[in-house]
């Protein structure tokens, strides 16, 4: 890897993380609402989320560049907040990431939420918990796999990210240009060593991220809900 | 004091159309499932809160918790509430199960682990993982749990319902002995007359969503209306005071009124309050008083009430007699029935073959 790869590396894992720590703070109201929730608009939020599964992401780049553009209302109103225009930057490429991997973090938080029993929730209300004290002293411990699992996915799908980026943000070597476009741009200019060590640190990052999330998941399911043991 | 007055109804036309009063001790609200009982404890901890439709009403004390001018939230009732399963964090040991309740105390009247830990034989339990638990070990965490956490009154919705028989006695005597050593009421939801009448102080019967009967459980117990659909546990509950105990041959006397009752016991029993089970089926009635007999309790009684009996249908009688001021139960055949020529008024002997001491928990 030469340095302009490494910046790629760096610039990765920060969008990686940003989008994931967003997502956090953003999608797991949603995923609560969308897990306990027994409203009829549901069914109208639940597709709506789950469409970057199976949408090309070069779709959704389409719509985000569209909506990005400085003369746009969304880029219009990002250039009165922050002063700077927003399509090309790092800042639309996390905008990007965050719709586009919200799907992975929701769909195994909801059903982590979904599984967890009314009657526990009842209990900690009737042993004098708040509903914000309930959230954090009763769900996030009781729902940690589905916590774990979500927040590795988006991460992972986030570092895998393409056709989003290419519409969206362009090349631009420390703002804009991850691994998988820096892939892109070696194969093209037939550097096939560097195109290899991206391309097989990917596959190898991936694997382990991924063998990590199931292999967690199967020691917690055993004897569940055995999360204490020791 | 918990004064409700509720008035609901559900899609599918079941409703529920309760006044309730629930003081001091233990108040059970006892009947057949599906007639409302769940519904009741859940309005009155805050656990539903029904539609806007629905009248609630619900006072506690001083503090109105439902009604026209709001809803307080279950986590502000200070309730403490015993549901059917444990429901005890899974991500926590027992230990820390009980210091979540700790830590959200309400009151500084609320009893300390030691105390808590000695009532429900907890010590052992401690560093348990909860699915290590067998139910009725689950049960008493869970009632301890509730307890630490300060309530004022407790809730309890068929505690003993998802444990074994066996565990069941053994859970019951612990539930008793919160009822004599804390002041706390305790608002007792079952489906099972054998527990009503060894803890409750006041029975409602709920039937299809509205209070079918109610009164003490000394009046409930031995009531032919609130009883014609039991059958083999059917028994009355007597209240006693212990004032004799016969080492040699291991009974202790209680008086009955003016009379006596000899209760099997393996050590002395003293003081007053205690509660005496008397199952129907072990009551016989003779007009002239037995000579000679192997049957210890004989009383004098008078014929208070009996069943219609409906020929064809069914062997047996219940004949509701009294006993000084107090009332026991015999099922006797309505050949007996016929051949003694009981009628109201008409004072027997009964003989008493089988008696149990219960609690002494009698406010």
């Amino acid at each position: 890897m030469n340095e302009a790869d490494f910046t790629a590396l760096w610039l990765t894992v920060k969008l990686a993380t940003v989008t994931t720590i967003i997502l956090v703070i953003v999608a797991t109201p949603l995923a609560w609402w969308l897990g306990r929730t027994q409203t009829p608009f549901k069914i109208l939020i639940e597709p709506l989320v789950a469409l970057p599964i199976v949408l090309p992401p070069t779709v959704m780049g389409f719509y985000l560049l569209i909506a990005f553009a400085p003369e746009s209302i969304v880029g219009e109103f990002w250039q009165w907040l922050t002063g700077q225009q927003l399509a090309f930057t790092f800042n639309a490429l996390v905008i990007g990431s965050v719709i586009y991997s919200l799907p992975f973090y929701v769909q195994p938080l909801q059903v982590a939420f979904e599984n967890l029993e009314q009657g526990l929730l009842d209990a900690a209300a009737t042993l004098g918990a708040n509903p914000v004290d309930r959230f954090f002293s009763l769900v996030v411990p009781a729902c940690r796999n589905g916590f774990i699992t979500a927040g590795c996915l988006a991460f992972a799908h986030t570092i895998g990210e393409f056709g989003i980026v290419l519409m969206i943000g362009g090349s631009i070597p420390g703002e804009t240009r991850v691994l998988s476009i820096a892939l892109f741009e070696e194969v093209e200019t037939l550097n096939y060593d560097r195109a290899h060590t991206i391309a097989g640190s990917l596959m190898v990052f991936a694997f382990v991220l991924l063998l990590l999330v199931y292999s967690f998941n199967r020691h917690f399911k055993l004897g569940a809900p055995g999360y204490n043991r020791k | 004091m918990i004064s409700a007055d509720i008035h609901i109804t559900r899609p599918g036309g079941f409703t529920l159309d309760v006044q309730l009063h629930l003081g001091d001790g233990v108040s059970a609200l006892y009947g057949p499932s599906g007639a409302g009982k769940t519904s009741i404890l859940r309005l009155l901890a805050g656990l539903e809160r029904g539609t806007g439709d629905d009248t609630i009403n619900i006072r506690a004390d001083d503090v109105e918790w439902q009604g026209r001018r709001g809803f307080v939230p279950s986590y502000q009732r200070k309730i403490g509430y015993v549901f059917q399963r444990p429901q005890l964090f899974p991500h926590l040991n027992v230990e820390k199960n009980l210091a979540y309740a700790i830590k959200r105390v309400r009151s500084d009247q609320a009893p300390a682990l030691a105390q808590v830990q000695e009532w429900l034989d907890l010590s052992e339990l401690l560093d348990k993982r909860v699915d290590q638990l067998s139910g009725g070990e689950g049960q008493r965490v869970a009632i301890g749990r509730a307890l630490l956490s300060g309530a004022r009154y407790l809730l309890l919705d068929e505690p003993l319902g998802s444990v074994d028989q066996a565990a069941r006695w053994r859970i019951l005597p612990y539930l008793a002995r919160l009822h004599r050593e804390l002041d706390v009421p305790m608002i007792y939801v079952s489906h099972s007359l054998d527990e009503v009448n060894y803890l409750a102080d006041v029975v409602y019967m709920i039937e299809s969503g509205r209070v079918a009967a109610a009164g003490s459980v000394f009046e409930t117990s031995a009531s032919l209306e609130f009883n014609k659909n039991e059958s083999d546990s059917l028994a009355a509950v007597v209240h006693c005071k212990a004032v004799n105990y016969d080492a040699a041959f291991g009974l202790a006397e209680f008086s009955l009124g003016r009379q006596s009752l000899y209760v099997a016991s393996d050590g002395p029993i003293t003081g007053s309050g205690y509660r005496v089970r008397i199952p129907a089926r072990d009551v016989s009635i003779t007009l002239v008083k037995p000579e000679n007999t192997s049957i210890l309790n004989i009383m004098v009684a008078t014929v208070d009430d009996m069943e219609e009996p409906v020929p064809l249908t069914g062997a047996s009688v219940l004949v509701r007699l009294a006993v000084d001021d107090q009332f026991i139960l015999a099922r006797i055949t309505r050949k007996s029935l016929s051949h003694l020529g009981l009628r109201k008024g008409l004072e027997v002997y009964v003989q008493i073959k089988g008696v149990a001491l219960l609690t002494d928990n009698v406010s």
